[in-house]
């Protein structure tokens, strides 16, 4: 795994959860600056993808290792969407937390993605 | 829009129908895995990681559908979940051998920041609020 890859979308994802925990205090809703981030994210989930289809192969270790490295790579890049449009529908405070999970989450997976790779990398 | 406010889907409730999303991805993702790759070596702790990944995708349907009857079905699979995560927490560190492998609830969750013990619990809190308005439509 390209660890500045992982470190970028580690930083986005912190940016969102942030960015997000700042809303909600603020009680605003999600707006075009919250989606900017969000796509940001996106981006790199979506270059991490690729990135994890490209080196499957190289994880080695068979099996199960291989399995959640390609499933989390894949699964990454629909986290965003989904939790934008929880939080869009939802005209609450509440929607930040959506964001708040989706970011977390985004960035446990890729965590869990970097492990494997140093496993077998 | 007061009743829509106090559906299991709106306000604290979208979080956790978001967070039951992503623990019902992570729960059907790793059983698949089990049993398709080696079901021989533990079948019942992977029948256990199936039906938790039934449950958990049953309690995000139901809670993000919001209605009368999804409020009882979310009740009874939170329910499950919650006595599921307890037994199985427990009988991983009692009988180990029966658990080669990880699931979702065993240690009680420990692999998924404990996540899966809070959860249910969270859920039936939340359930509580919103019983006095899924029973009025």
């Amino acid at each position: 795994m390209l660890f500045p890859l992982t470190v970028a979308i580690y930083v986005a994802s912190a940016a969102l959860a942030i960015l997000a925990g700042w809303y909600a205090w603020r009680d605003r809703l999600i707006d075009d600056r919250l989606l900017l981030v969000a796509a940001l994210l996106e981006l790199g989930l979506i270059v991490q993808a690729v990135v994890v289809l490209v080196s499957v192969g190289d994880v080695g270790g068979g099996g199960a290792e291989q399995a959640t490295y390609a499933a989390y790579g894949l699964t990454l890049p629909f986290i965003p969407p989904a939790v934008a449009y929880l939080a869009i529908k939802e005209k609450t405070r509440w929607a930040m937390g959506v964001i708040a999970a989706g970011a977390f989450a985004a960035a446990i997976m890729t965590g869990r993605l970097q492990q494997i790779w140093d496993l077998h990398g | 829009m007061a009743e829509e406010r106090t559906s299991t889907r709106s306000g604290p409730g979208v979080v956790l129908v978001a967070v039951y999303a992503v623990l019902a991805l992570a729960a059907t993702g790793r059983s698949v895995l089990q049993i398709t790759e080696y079901f021989s070596r533990a079948p019942v702790a992977y029948l256990l990681s199936a039906l938790a990944a039934v449950i958990y995708i049953v309690a995000t349907v139901a809670l993000a559908r919001g209605s009368r009857t999804s409020w009882r079905v979310a009740l009874a699979a939170i329910l499950i979940e919650l006595v599921g995560v307890l037994v199985v927490g427990l009988a991983s560190y009692l009988v180990p051998e029966a658990f080669p492998d990880k699931t979702v609830w065993s240690h009680f969750g420990s692999g998924y920041g404990y996540v899966p013990l809070v959860l249910p619990v969270l859920g039936l809190l939340w359930l509580r609020r919103t019983r006095e308005a899924a029973q009025r439509r």
